[in-house]
């Protein structure tokens, strides 16, 4: 059987046994969030079928992202004029998804840094992100076979204050100048004052980030910006494993899931204002 | 390798798939661990983890000052500052104040010593001593030998004062205190300045980035422009009419570009004043109709509609991402974040 | 003068230094503070939604504040953080205050020792700061379920047991109203998530500018009542309560920048526009 259909026909069995396991009064289960649950499964299924699907060598089509084909090119152009490349993995910690997002795409451009033999700068805002990022770092100048170029001192900390943070990756840029800046993670309002800094010193820059507020920041002052789930999906785009890819396309189908969804609900939820259904769909979706 | 790959895969698969279906677990003891104690373990961790940080900022500027690597002398600033800071945070308290316990029968002589350091007026001062057996004063010394002179005078009178300490963590908020000072005097004001800086920058950065190179470019220039201006009061102050003469303006410029004719273009130009001033002489001229070219009208509709419903879409697109990235990460597709 | 040295030096000023830009900003930022104009300040629908949540409370009612934000954001926030204190003193609202942010404690701290005399508001009756706690969405989620489980002692080490005002008070159901002055993480997200959607106590928010774009949308979707946005909305909220603050002294100098900065776009783009024709000229 293929990939694919297993996990249909696991997520098949697993539906009815829980329909059951429901049906007899679901003890230990909040009812309250059943709706929130089933969401979870439902797009937790379509990503892993897609997963699967690629595992077991279906070609998955992604369209082409400029910011993330310019990696390359920055981190050439820092080799050429002899000069680093900044990476900035955001300001916060690696509690959140995009710090990881932030640190793993990291690890690609370090690839890119020791195979070029071009130095790598990485101040960072929090001490366990600072450790996470020296292992990838480490991990990723040995993969190309280049651990000599490796020094624990590239991956730094600076301070966990905000600003005190963007003003010490402000004198950084203006002390070294950089070639290339990576800003990838989660940012605030110092999103502005790192890509301007950059800006003058005529560096390229690729930001990314899913902070909805800093996106059009970024987009203003950086030549190229990973927007929202672009950034989220770098890491497969890099890669390109089957897996990593497999999960974008099911991000992708979950993302139809949800228009249907809201061009559906909007309909229902027109007829019960109508008073021609009595499912109240909003009271439905709301999270307990 | 055992310890280095496996443990660690699991232990995220466990801590991942515990939260994340915890939520739907109806047991006060399961909520409570995912609700408060997962999140407060990684407070736990991340607090200690800041020692890492330190020791290595500290090892970098000592290295740059005994190195005397360029630019050494802010390294020297950098590590007194941290050990100023440490000392302010963790030794030294610097929150000294006079307790005095007799005060109902010294009122007369404690109380103009209490007003002068406290700066208020003896008839301030008394109400609060009313009934009061002790007080303490409210002015906080960083050394004792500040407080030497109103203690002196205290003491002669033969009022039983003491000196005595905040306790520790109450040293970091009392106002005057070491620490307190550091974070009014020097941390608030740094902060504020980087802060304003964004000031500076989004005035070079729209002046840089907002072009007419297209549409969209118009599009984001034109909300931009009613934006800035309809947000601040400003905007209230320009009338509507005054929207219409440009809008009228720029559609002869449009003309111009489009048919290359002057008669044509000074006809939609006059056409268009003279049906403006007509209509805004019959309507008297009111600043804030018609509405729709009302600056806080406008930019209240762009921030409502256009605005959210791309603000929406993104951060549907980014909880979808973000639902992608964890599940990669709890089933131990994505290792690379552990450098594998 | 001829039209071509005209076009030139026009185009020679569109490549102006950065530095150049800065310095008026700088200086149009600091005329009005030294010369106020006093412009008009009309109130936006959503600081009107704001004040109308906070108007709604009465005398004796439960409101808990809740201050996010540090001494960077503190001139955009403090003045409707101060608004707002006024506002529930002169209704004779109980005022209760939490901090997700450490900093906040602090800001809390100033914006209660510049209103609260004013009003003879008395700490343990009147109004009570509980202080920062740890945690982030945690604490939202603590205070939520059992708030006296996470709040044993204020901010003094009193024991929350023998302050008057809060007696009953237990969790966030207890509150008429949640009001968070948020410069971002953990902040109106987290009080919107974990604490005002889920017990369906009313909330509003106080954010920075750059933030509002973020909480906007839970505005329109009803989970929020009203959004003080940044320091226009507090001179609005400044405007409405008829008391003026830091906010309102702030206005002109912000309506001049912003005014400056369009006509900059606006040069900007006359001289991008010659400078293209220019080179089409050439070719």
């Amino acid at each position: 059987m293929k990939s694919g259909k297993k996990v249909l026909m696991y997520a098949g069995i697993f539906a009815v046994l829980f329909i059951i396991y429901y049906a007899f009064g679901h003890p230990f289960f909040n009812g309250n969030r059943l709706t929130m649950f089933v969401c979870v499964m439902a797009l937790s299924v379509t990503i892993l079928y897609y997963i699967a699907r690629a595992n077991g060598g279906a070609k998955i089509y992604l369209r082409t992202i400029p910011g993330l084909k310019a990696f390359d090119e920055a981190v050439g152009r820092a080799t050429e004029m002899g000069k680093s490349v900044l990476y900035v993995p955001g300001i916060m910690d690696m509690d959140q998804v995009e710090t990881v997002a932030g640190v793993i795409i990291l690890g690609h451009v370090a690839k890119m840094t020791a195979s070029y033999e071009t130095n790598l700068n990485v101040p960072v805002s929090r001490s366990i992100v600072m450790e996470a990022s020296r292992e990838i770092v480490k991990e990723s100048y040995m993969s190309v076979g280049r651990p000599d170029l490796f020094n624990d001192d590239m991956v730094h900390y600076l301070t966990d204050e905000q600003f005190a943070y963007a003003a010490g990756v402000d004198g950084i840029m203006l002390r070294e100048k950089p070639a290339a800046c990576f800003y990838q993670g989660k940012f605030y309002a110092e999103s502005l004052i790192l890509a301007e800094t950059g800006n003058s010193i005529g560096a390229i820059q690729i930001a990314g980030t899913a902070s909805p507020s800093q996106i059009p920041f970024f987009v203003t002052a950086c030549d190229y910006t990973l927007i929202g789930e672009e950034f989220l999906t770098a890491s497969a785009y890099l890669s390109q494993k089957p897996a990593l890819l497999g999960s974008v396309k099911g991000q992708d189908m979950g993302k139809f899931i949800v228009m249907i969804a809201i061009v559906l609900i909007f309909i229902l939820n027109g007829f019960h204002d109508l008073g021609w259904i009595d499912i109240d769909f909003q009271e439905l979706l709301r999270v307990q | 390798m055992f310890w280095k790959r496996q443990v660690p895969i699991a232990i995220v698969f466990i801590t991942g798939i515990l939260t994340l279906f915890g939520w739907f677990v109806d047991s006060p003891r399961f909520e409570s661990f995912v609700n408060d104690d997962a999140t407060q373990w990684y407070d736990i961790i991340a607090s200690f983890a800041i020692i890492l940080g330190a020791l290595n900022l500290l090892k970098l500027q000592f290295l740059k000052i005994v190195k005397q690597k360029k630019d050494w002398q802010y390294s020297i600033l950098a590590v007194v500052g941290f050990f100023f800071a440490i000392t302010a945070g963790f030794f030294w308290k610097g929150a000294n104040y006079i307790h005095i316990n007799n005060v109902t029968a010294n009122v007369s002589t404690v109380a103009p010593v209490i007003a002068e350091m406290e700066q208020k007026t003896i008839e301030q001062v008394l109400p609060l001593l009313e009934g009061a057996d002790t007080y303490d004063v409210g002015h906080i010394f960083i050394i004792k030998g500040s407080a030497k002179k109103y203690f002196d005078e205290l003491t002669a009178s033969g009022v039983n004062a003491e000196m005595k300490e905040k306790s520790w963590g109450e040293h970091l908020l009392e106002e005057g205190t070491v620490f307190n000072w550091l974070f009014k005097y020097l941390f608030t004001p740094m902060s504020a300045t980087m802060f304003a800086l964004l000031a500076f920058f989004v005035a070079s950065a729209s002046y840089r980035a907002f072009r007419i190179r297209n549409f969209e470019a118009t599009l984001l220039l034109l909300s931009g422009i009613i934006i800035m201006l309809g947000r601040v009061p400003l905007g209230s102050s320009i009338s509507a009419w005054f929207i219409a003469y440009i809008i009228v303006l720029s559609a002869g410029m449009g003309a111009n570009i489009i048919w290359k004719n002057r008669m044509t273009t000074f006809a939609v130009v006059t056409g268009g004043i003279l049906l403006v001033t007509i209509l805004g002489w019959i309507s008297g001229w009111p600043v804030d109709k018609p509405g729709f070219l009302y600056l806080p009208v406008l930019q209240e509709w762009i921030y409502t509609v256009p605005n959210i419903a791309g603000a929406r879409a993104i951060m549907i697109g980014i909880a979808l991402g973000m639902i992608g990235t964890s599940l990669r990460i709890i089933l131990g597709i994505e290792k690379s974040f552990m450098g594998e | 003068m001829d039209k071509n040295n005209f076009i030139s030096i026009v185009i020679k000023l569109g490549k102006v230094d950065r530095r150049v830009i800065f310095l008026l900003i700088a200086v149009v930022v600091l005329l009005p503070l030294l010369f106020p104009i006093g412009l008009p300040i009309r109130a936006t629908d959503t600081t009107q939604r704001s004040f109308n949540a906070v108007d709604a409370l009465g005398q004796g009612d439960k409101l808990l504040l809740s201050f996010e934000y540090g001494p960077s954001t503190k001139p955009e926030i403090h003045p409707m953080a101060e608004a707002v204190l006024h506002h529930a003193f002169s209704k004779g609202m109980k005022v209760y205050i939490v901090c997700l942010w450490p900093d906040g404690q602090f800001m809390a701290i100033d914006a209660l020792n510049a209103i609260a005399p004013q009003y003879n508001a008395v700490y343990g009756e009147d109004y009570v700061l509980l202080g920062f706690r740890p945690g982030g969405e945690a604490v939202v989620k603590g205070i939520t379920s059992n708030l006296r489980k996470l709040y044993t002692v204020d901010y003094q080490n009193t024991l929350v047991e023998s302050i008057p005002m809060m007696q009953g008070v237990n969790s966030l159901a207890d509150f008429k109203l949640i009001f968070s002055f948020s410069a971002g993480y953990p902040g109106t997200v987290e009080w919107v998530q974990y604490g005002s959607d889920p017990t369906g106590v009313p909330m509003s928010t106080g954010t920075a500018s750059i933030q509002v774009n973020e909480i906007i949308p839970y505005e329109n979707a009803g989970q929020l009542r009203g959004v003080i946005a940044g320091m226009p909305g507090a001179a609005e909220y400044e405007a409405l309560i008829g008391k003026k603050g830091l906010g309102t002294s702030g206005m002109d100098a912000q309506s001049i920048a912003h005014l400056v900065i369009v006509l900059f776009i606006i040069f900007g783009n006359i001289t991008y526009f010659l400078e293209r024709r220019r080179s089409e000229k050439k070719y």
